[in-house]
């Protein structure tokens, strides 16, 4: 049975009220931490290393308040990709991996497939590091509005205003964008319902009809590029319109203090960080 | 009597319900309880205040949205909420133009983008040839002069009915009209409701017309639903309901200016007997009365 229901499949950008602790520290915090656990991510390659950044994120959902199968089923629209990438790491990557420290052992060989200790780790890793950035990421926009995450980027970067980094808009082009996120795929959700009305049929190709789905998609894709561009327009002349003029001597109506619980917070996530990087080889597996 | 037995129901509803992003945070609640039953070659108006679910309704009827939760939607004597119902030849029966429609223009030029429909519906070259030169002569865009023209350089109005054809190139039993007028020109609305009018009067097309407008409801229709809050709370004959101004505030809705002038000369004293729902109605009416 058809669905229209896109807003069901966006978890990222959409901003949930609350009143947690992950929605009461400082969006430059967050932010902060986002950063430090993402670059551990990129470091950790092994089972239990993952297992435990794993257990982080999940934790820092759950005292967010913000539903687990709510984030979960952001991965929905990726799986069929998730799922044809991981066979193909799994199959065809052969002995080319080896796991730090331990011998490589073949489980499984029969003409070019071959599955080792290597490529398994190798995609159950990737799909961890993946649940791992979706959750921190789900979990920054579901807990800070849009232009609190502006604020605190600007914040963050204004220190390097002086070597001409242009904070504000940069912060500003990230607010944009991700406030259009929910916009876009409420649009495409009505063009799709009303060429479905006009005698189009989505789905229905199958996976492997690359052509046919590729010729559907013109009949959403430019009518959505359409509205962007005409939502842009609209968007600058509003801007103009009301002289906006960023960066330099504007105030904010509301402004972010660093509590000492968000240097706590911060002060925690780095040493953890720096343990889990220094002994990332201490691993047995 | 005689007529309503004649009649055959083409879309009936009964005691409908649905929840929006039903199971995520984002749960909204869109009907609690909608019966709706429409024959065909009738016209009908359904209105009610913004956010009461008048395009949920709609959508139920051409099977975007298919009723899972509580409720019966019967679309030409077929239950919409088995799953082996074939939708496509629902959508060609039932035809549907949103709000809006010239954003779902993608094709380059103004023919290729009505022949879409008919394409789909395996039509040959010919055949579909014809019926875009009738579908464009129907919303009044003079086929030699506007089939090769660049659809996106229409104007607003030009692109609307470019998107209205795409939809009546099915050759739908029923169209649904969901606040399809709303930002066209004073002069490209009347003429377009003229057009749809006569399309319904002689080509006998069912017509559904969902409009904020009381005047243009009025002028249109035969029959009202009054939606509110997710449910049907009125129903009747065009004038019947126009009759009952009170009761339509409630629900947030007005009557035709027209009528409400009538209801207070009726106020005042003036021996109006029916309720005018257009200016020319009014005028007749005022000169019996002045005359006699």
């Amino acid at each position: 049975m058809e669905d229209f229901e896109f807003l069901r499949n966006v978890t990222i950008g959409q901003y949930f009220a609350g009143d947690s602790i992950v929605h009461r520290i400082d969006p430059r915090t967050k932010i902060t931490v986002l950063m430090i656990l993402a670059i551990v991510n990129g470091f950790i390659t092994s089972y239990t290393g993952n297992a435990i950044i794993m257990a982080i994120c999940t934790v820092y959902v759950i005292v967010s308040g913000i539903s687990l199968w709510f984030i979960l089923s952001g991965v929905k629209p990726a799986l069929p990709i998730i799922i044809i990438y991981s066979l193909m790491q799994l199959l065809f990557f052969g002995e080319a991996y080896a796991p730090y420290g331990l011998a490589t052992k073949v489980y499984f060989e029969w003409g070019i497939v071959t599955i080792s200790n290597g490529s398994l780790q190798l995609v159950v890793v990737t799909l961890l590091r993946f649940l791992e950035i979706l959750f921190l990421a789900s979990l920054l926009t579901a807990t800070t509005t849009t232009t609190d995450i502006a604020h605190g980027v600007e914040g963050m970067l204004k220190p390097f205003q002086r070597i001409g980094v242009p904070a504000h808009e940069i912060s500003l082009i990230g607010t944009i964008a991700l406030r259009f996120v929910p916009i876009f795929a409420e649009q495409l959700e009505i063009i799709m319902k009303a060429q479905a009305s006009r005698g189009a049929d989505f789905g229905g190709g199958g996976i492997f009809q690359f052509v046919k789905t590729t010729r559907q998609m013109v009949t959403l894709i430019v009518p959505l590029f359409v509205d962007a561009f005409r939502r842009a327009e609209d968007l600058i002349l509003a801007m103009e319109a009301r002289c906006y003029v960023g960066g330099k001597g504007r105030t904010h109506m509301s402004r972010f203090r660093m509590l000492s619980a968000d240097y706590i917070i911060m002060g925690a996530n780095l040493v953890f960080a720096v343990l889990i990087l220094v002994f990332r080889n201490a691993f047995p597996v | 009597m005689n007529d309503a037995r004649q009649a055959r129901p083409i879309i009936q509803v009964n005691d409908l319900h649905h929840v929006y992003l039903r199971g995520t945070p984002l749960e909204t609640v869109a009907l609690k309880g909608v019966t709706i039953e429409i024959c065909a070659g009738e016209s009908v108006g359904i209105i009610g205040r913004t956010g009461a679910g008048k395009s949920t309704i709609v959508q139920h009827f051409n099977g975007l949205i298919r009723p899972r939760q509580a409720g019966k939607v019967i679309i030409d004597g077929q239950d919409m909420s088995d799953p082996s119902v074939k939708v496509k030849a629902i959508r060609e029966k039932i035809g549907l133009v949103f709000q809006h429609p010239e954003q779902q223009l993608f094709e380059r030029l103004v023919g290729d983008d009505i022949a879409f429909g008919p394409k789909k519906l395996g039509l040959l070259r010919e055949e579909r040839r014809e019926r875009v030169m009738w579908e464009m002569e129907m919303v009044g865009l003079d086929f030699e002069r506007f089939k090769d023209r660049f659809t996106f350089s229409l104007s607003g109005g030009e692109m609307r009915k470019v998107a209205i054809a795409g939809v009546l190139a099915l050759h739908p039993k029923v169209l649904i009209l969901d606040e399809s007028t709303t930002g066209v020109d004073p002069r490209g609305r009347k003429d377009l409701l003229a057009r749809l009018l006569d399309l319904h009067q002689h080509q006998g097309i069912t017509l559904i017309f969902v409009s904020p407008n009381m005047e243009e409801v009025a002028s249109m229709v035969d029959r009202v639903y009054v939606v509110d809050d997710g449910r049907t709370v009125m129903s009747g004959p065009t004038r019947e309901i126009f009759n009952r101004p009170e009761e339509l505030r409630q629900y947030g809705l007005g009557v035709p200016q027209v009528t409400t002038v009538a209801h207070r000369l009726r106020e005042r004293g003036l021996p109006i007997s029916r309720i005018p729902l257009t200016v020319a109605e009014a005028e007749e009416d005022i000169w019996k009365i002045l005359n006699s």
